[in-house]
């Protein structure tokens, strides 16, 4: 039996698989390391990176709700120079293909991440968080208007010949427009839906369950809203796009690429499951073969709008 | 092998049972015996489908077995709808299982006396530190607490049942024991001790955040080591998902910690209460 091609170009880095983890739920990638090897994804996409190390939010980040959770971390990282130093020779070592998510509180910060990082020659593309809904500055604020998300992507590109992503956010009238206007900046690709703005509080305490009070909805529950833009913005653009939302499966990955995704990312199901992303993968390969498809590419995008006979 | 780091299991359920409708303990069988720390803990799920999505954190009560079947053992409270689920689920079905997590109570200290204190279902993590220290002859007393008798751990679960001079009962209604909270019971009989007496003790203690914070506030006031395992919300158990912080003291500033990596066992006079 013929291994099925299942490698995708994601502007400018060509990735073996389509099965990426997202960023913000993988850790540095190492965590994962007593579970599987982790040179077998597409690509790792480490948690987001600020210049300097972020302390997050007060706890109280964490609730569960139906099908899903809501978080409201803030961005507690390592900063920039120890990931660069302690993290990126380990993902090295492991053969790890990586991608760096950056998030600043200024366009000038997002600036400097990216030439900073652009230095890692074992760097495989930045991708821009401009869509994080739990921190003040910055994230969201960039994302949420086509002229913000046009702008920060045109200033980042100008400092990086990295493969650059911009992650979009779900909190806007119109992903196609916001799709375009990160194209139009110079975005090589653009991955979709970071986690909707959601709320839960506690009607006996009468005071909400986050510390942030609103926090960003992920897993099964957003899934239907995520392959819905995921399929809005691939119709919107020529780069790739990358969708991300609710994924346990391989079955739901693959939904993901028929609405014309070239790629995935896993996110929350890796905390229920460590093993998430490598079973997808292996499910996805299972797909291939028993379908006798012999490559993504005749996969991807194959939604069909036609009505059933 | 014994399984002594981080793996994600698949277990076959041998026991799921209910004590007085208030506690279950859950045996399952796994490829090897866990070599684990007193005071890790394990993520385990079960259930089906993706409602409630997350899986459980559950103090890893009791494993052995020989080479090649081994075996793990949970005491858990229903507490909610995963909890609530999981007392529904039958010998025969699966758990998914990740463990051993976290660190554990530090029981390597020599010539140490110490006190164990358990508040409601905290005893499913001082239990296990009982049973290595009475392997080990080591000099230690248990204070379990409840509301009522009722709600005390069962007699033939608790080691080294055999010396019960070991062991006191306190319950909130009197029922059973002391008649009283069970952080009062400590903080009395660590005014009667001797100057050698209290510079020997270990405390170590789970349960209610406001009894560890009384037993942490008594300890740090005659200058006792406790240590005290946390609970938190969690997604992963793994430290991946930055989830589960508490706030601890770093010098003379704070830092948000991750009760699943650093803890959840921490030295009481980290914890900023």
């Amino acid at each position: 039996m013929v291994t099925p091609d299942l490698s995708v170009s994601l502007g400018g880095v060509r990735v073996k698989n389509p099965v990426l983890s997202a960023s913000g739920t993988f850790g540095y990638g190492l965590e994962f390391l007593p579970f599987y090897d982790i040179s077998r994804l597409g690509a790792v996409v480490v948690k987001g990176l600020s210049l300097a190390p972020t302390s997050g939010n007060p706890p109280g980040r964490i609730v569960e709700t139906a099908a899903g959770m809501l978080n409201a971390i803030g961005l507690q990282n390592i900063g920039v120079e120890r990931f660069i130093g302690d993290v990126v020779p380990r993902l090295e070592d492991v053969g790890a293909t990586f991608v760096a998510n950056i998030y600043g509180k200024t366009v000038e910060e997002y600036e400097a991440l990216a030439r900073r990082l652009s230095e890692v020659s074992s760097l495989g593309a930045i991708e821009v968080n401009a869509s994080c809904p739990n921190v003040r500055e910055g994230g969201m604020a960039f994302g949420a208007t086509p002229e913000g998300i046009a702008g920060l992507t045109g200033r980042v590109r100008g400092c990086t010949a990295k493969p650059l992503w911009v992650k979009l956010s779900p909190n806007v009238t119109d992903i196609a427009v916001i799709a375009r206007a990160a194209e139009e900046g110079g975005a090589d690709a653009v991955s979709l839906i970071n986690t909707i703005v959601g709320m839960a509080v506690d009607h006996r305490s009468r005071r909400p369950e986050l510390s942030n009070v609103t926090g960003g909805l992920s897993g099964p529950a957003i899934k239907p809203v995520a392959l819905r833009m995921t399929w809005e913005a691939a119709k919107a653009v020529r780069i790739p796009v990358i969708g991300i939302g609710g994924i346990q499966s391989a079955a739901d990955a693959l939904e993901f690429l028929l609405v014309g995704a070239s790629a995935v990312q896993v996110g929350t199901a890796n905390f229920r499951n460590p093993r998430a992303c490598v079973d997808i993968l292996e499910g996805m390969e299972a797909f291939f073969r028993e379908e006798r498809i012999a490559a993504l590419a005749d996969y991807r995008g194959g939604l069909t709008l036609e009505k059933r006979p | 092998m014994p399984i002594d780091r981080t793996r994600f299991l698949s277990a076959r359920i041998v026991r799921n049972e209910g004590r007085g409708e208030i506690f279950y303990r859950i045996e399952a069988i796994i490829p090897e015996p866990v070599r684990f720390v007193p005071g890790q803990f394990a993520m385990v799920s079960g259930w089906p489908g993706n409602d409630p999505l997350l899986p459980r954190p559950l103090a890893v009560f009791r494993s052995g077995g020989t080479k090649g079947k081994g075996k793990i053992e949970f005491v858990y409270k229903v507490v909610g709808r995963g909890t609530a689920l999981l007392s529904g689920l039958h010998p025969g079905e699966t758990l998914s299982i990740t463990l051993p997590l976290g660190r554990g109570f530090d029981l390597e200290q020599e010539g140490r006396s110490y006190w164990l204190v358990g508040g409601g279902v905290g005893f499913s993590s001082v239990f296990p530190a009982a049973a290595v220290l009475g392997r080990r002859r080591a000099r230690f007393e248990m204070f379990l607490g409840a509301r009522t008798r009722e709600h005390l751990p069962p007699k033939e679960w608790t080691p080294g049942g055999k010396e019960p001079g070991r062991i006191h009962l306190c319950t909130e209604d009197g029922t059973a024991g002391y008649h009283g909270r069970v952080t009062d019971a400590v903080l009395e009989r660590m005014e009667g001790l001797s100057q050698e007496s209290i510079e020997r003790l270990v405390i170590l203690a789970c349960g209610p955040r406001e009894m560890l914070r009384e037993i942490a506030a008594a300890a740090s006031r005659r200058s006792v080591m406790a240590q005290v395992a946390l609970e938190n919300h969690m997604a992963c158990g793994f430290g991946v998902c930055w989830g589960c912080v508490v706030t601890l003291w770093d010098g003379d500033r704070t830092a948000y910690r991750r009760v699943c990596r650093e803890g959840p066992v921490f030295d009481a006079r980290e914890v900023v209460w």
